[in-house]
């Protein structure tokens, strides 16, 4: 069993399945996770997997101020996503709002408020190496002994 | 009218090929697209309301963040507003280093729309090539604003942060090496002949369409028309700019127009450099009241803000006009119906570069 | 499609890719040290002129705390957007972020600021906790109590016979305290700002 368990977590640390989603950002957030893509940061190389299909994610990147048509949908979105799962806050938008956490704005954050986030990364916009270093950080930690913990 | 349509077919708002959401619902007759219509308001954060009543030092970064991908080119059409209203001079070399900076974004969006759309037909290797590429774009304005988007860079009266003689010559060696890299690729995407099947004579917006729905920036200049708000300023003028056009209006157009104008707005830095004069970039000078409307060529077209300000420099009232809505327009009213291929709505509709967070703010 | 084939076999038999291709290596993962991290503090002493909350864009970012008996700005991530003009504004030079300290005393730029308050005494109810809630205030007479009165006259603003008075402007920082203090947002402060060149500071 516990064979098993280390050889699920030892897989999971090395296969990061990862969807975005964009709940209002100004576009400076995404084009940081697309860089990521880059071959100079080469996120595959540590087994990182971007594609936007939530059903086959393991990681959820929130990117964006939640603006009011994401209210119903992020958490339909997110119940897409199979378990195990964890979503990451991606610059300060999903944190605090950033620059339109203001009167008379439209946004409705945090994101906090919607799904559950596992870990935030600050920044407007924060570097492709620190978007990666969080993925790298959270992934092993949120999905190790999934399964123990679950029972 | 009755029309006989097969299937409605929504794509997005959350769809792999979008960087952003957006939902385009397309009527198909078999896998002929007979029209489409996109569906908006996933982004709208209220951007001008914010805006009413905030000093410069404020407003700058809210239009900074209309959108990430060209925020160089809001902050510089917002900033040369405001400076129009209270009459602040700039001095010649903080001219010529916003010029400078606004070409070096100019460069890495136009490689970030061409990377989405070798992305979006599937051809990973090229798209691949292209985002590395844009990681030198960004090197260039990180090593001069220290930071690689949003950067803040322009303020009323001038610049913040002078072009060191070490950073020029770095910047020169990026340059020639951006020049090289582009030149490769842009051959690449022009002789391959998978990609032609892609995108030559897919998307088409021919120039009466192109006016009609009031198409700007590279697609409008796809389409033949010989339109850029460049040749109105002033710095630009000095430099003697020209704009590229190429009448054939496809998607293969429209993405060789951009690996065109990146040449171009390498040419301009040059100039830029080259002609830099010595002296301050700061000028000085408060902000006043006022009214004008102020244009400036956005990667993806005409960008104008009306602004008006209160004696202390406030706004009182702004309205942006992004490039991305008349273009929109043009995607999906004249290019998207007849795609004979549903597989193609996504590169047609990437083709035209939209920003939905530019659309929508 | 046999000109293609012979088109990638053309691209990836070139000596570079293949080399590229067998030693595949990410350079280390290294921030450059021109880039604008979250300010830091440096050995000068803070005089907590509220310089950086006057222009700091960001909603929540910067506050000035005072903690053993010294003041010190402290900058909040999540809420901080690392555009570096309270780097820039700092007279005393207390944050350093990136080159921005340096290119500063090398380009001599500065930040020049002027303040005005505007209330609408429409909107305003004289409570005064505008009057109270300003660190200026404080200073001038710790004893100000919360009906905003004072027999003070040095203070910035004061509730005097039933009315919000203004008697020194020129002593604002522009901090905003006031306008966050103001339950009906009638209380404004415009704060203009211009960038400067070769001025001297103070």
């Amino acid at each position: 069993m516990s064979l098993l368990q280390d050889a699920k977590n030892w897989v999971r640390s090395r296969s990061i399945h990862v969807a975005y989603v964009d709940v209002g950002s100004c576009n400076g957030c995404d084009i940081e996770i697309l860089a990521c893509l880059a071959p100079r940061y080469d996120i595959e190389q540590y087994g990182i997997y971007v594609h936007n299909n939530p059903r086959e994610a393991d990681i959820l990147l929130v990117v964006g101020a939640m603006t009011p048509p994401w209210v119903e949908r992020l958490p339909a979105l997110w119940a897409k996503i199979p378990a195990p799962k964890a979503a990451i806050a991606i610059g300060n938008c999903p944190v605090s709002g950033c620059v339109y956490n203001r009167r008379e704005t439209y946004i409705l954050g945090p994101v906090a408020k919607y799904i559950p986030i596992a870990a935030e990364v600050p920044g407007c916009p924060p570097r492709p190496t620190e978007i990666l270093s969080a993925v790298l950080a959270v992934a092993p930690t949120v999905f190790r002994d999934y399964e123990v913990n679950r029972s | 009218m009755k029309r006989v349509v097969d299937v409605s077919i929504p794509l997005g708002p959350v769809h792999p090929c979008w960087k952003e959401p957006a939902r385009v619902k397309c009527e198909t007759r078999g896998e002929k697209v007979l029209s489409a219509e996109v569906e908006l308001g996933y982004m709208k954060k209220g951007i001008e309301r914010i805006m009413r009543g905030r000093p410069w030092q404020e407003v700058m970064f809210l239009a900074e963040r209309v959108c990430g991908i060209c925020s160089v080119i809001h902050n510089m059409v917002f900033i040369e507003g405001m400076e129009a209203v209270s009459g602040i001079t700039v001095p010649d070399r903080a001219a010529y280093l916003r010029v400078v900076m606004n070409e070096l974004d100019r460069i890495q969006s136009h490689l970030l729309a061409n990377f989405s759309y070798c992305y979006t037909i599937e051809h990973e290797t090229l798209a691949m090539y292209l985002l590395n590429t844009r990681e030198r774009a960004m090197d260039c304005m990180e090593r001069i604003a220290g930071v690689r988007v949003n950067k803040a860079y322009m303020i009323p009266g001038g610049v913040r942060f002078d072009l060191r003689d070490t950073d020029r010559a770095l910047l020169l060696a990026d340059l020639a090496h951006l020049e090289d890299s582009v030149h490769r690729y842009g051959r690449m995407f022009d002789t391959g002949p998978l990609i032609a099947t892609r995108s030559k004579g897919v998307g088409i917006l021919m120039q009466e369409q192109a006016r009609i729905a009031r198409a700007v920036g590279p697609t409008a200049r796809a389409s033949g028309i010989a339109e850029d708000v460049r040749l109105t300023h002033p710095t630009y003028r000095k430099l003697a700019f020209t704009p590229i056009v190429r009448t054939e209006g496809d998607n293969h157009a429209r993405i060789m127009l951009r690996f065109d104008e990146i040449f171009q707005s390498l040419g301009l830095i040059r100039q830029c450099l080259h002609d830099l004069p010595a002296g301050p970039i700061r000028g000085g000078g408060t902000c006043g009241a006022g009214e004008t409307v102020s244009r400036g060529e956005a990667p993806r077209g005409e960008l104008s803000y009306f602004i008006r300000s209160d004696e202390y420099g406030r706004i009182l009232d702004i309205a942006i006009r992004t490039p991305s809505i008349p273009n929109i327009d043009a995607c999906t009213h004249h290019m998207l119906p007849g795609v004979t291929s549903l597989a193609d709505v996504t590169s047609v509709f990437v083709s035209a570069d939209p920003c939905i967070a530019c659309n929508e703010r | 499609m046999v000109q293609s084939i012979f088109w990638y076999l053309k691209e990836f038999l070139r000596g570079p890719w293949i080399h590229a291709f067998l030693f595949a290596k990410t350079a280390p993962l290294v921030t450059p040290s021109y880039f604008r991290e979250y300010p830091s503090l440096t050995e000068k002493e803070c005089t907590h002129c509220f310089t950086c909350r006057m222009i700091c864009p960001a909603p929540g970012a910067i506050e000035v705390l005072q903690e053993g008996g010294t003041w010190h700005p402290v900058i909040h991530r999540g809420h901080c957007l690392r555009c570096g003009l309270c780097v820039e504004a700092c007279p005393e030079g207390v944050l350093a972020s990136g080159r921005i300290l340096q290119w500063q005393e090398e380009d001599r730029t500065s930040f020049a600021a002027t303040f005005h308050i505007q209330v609408d005494h429409a909107t305003c109810m004289r409570c005064g906790n505008c009057c109270v809630s300003c660190p200026v205030n404080k200073e001038q007479d710790p004893q100000m109590a919360s009906g905003g009165h004072s027999a003070n006259n040095e203070v910035i603003m004061k509730i005097s016979s039933g009315r919000h008075t203004v008697i020194h402007e020129e002593r604002c920082v522009g901090c905003r305290t006031c306008e966050g203090a103001c339950p009906n947002s009638a209380i404004r402060v415009a704060r203009v700002v211009e960038g400067l060149q070769g001025v001297a500071e103070g």
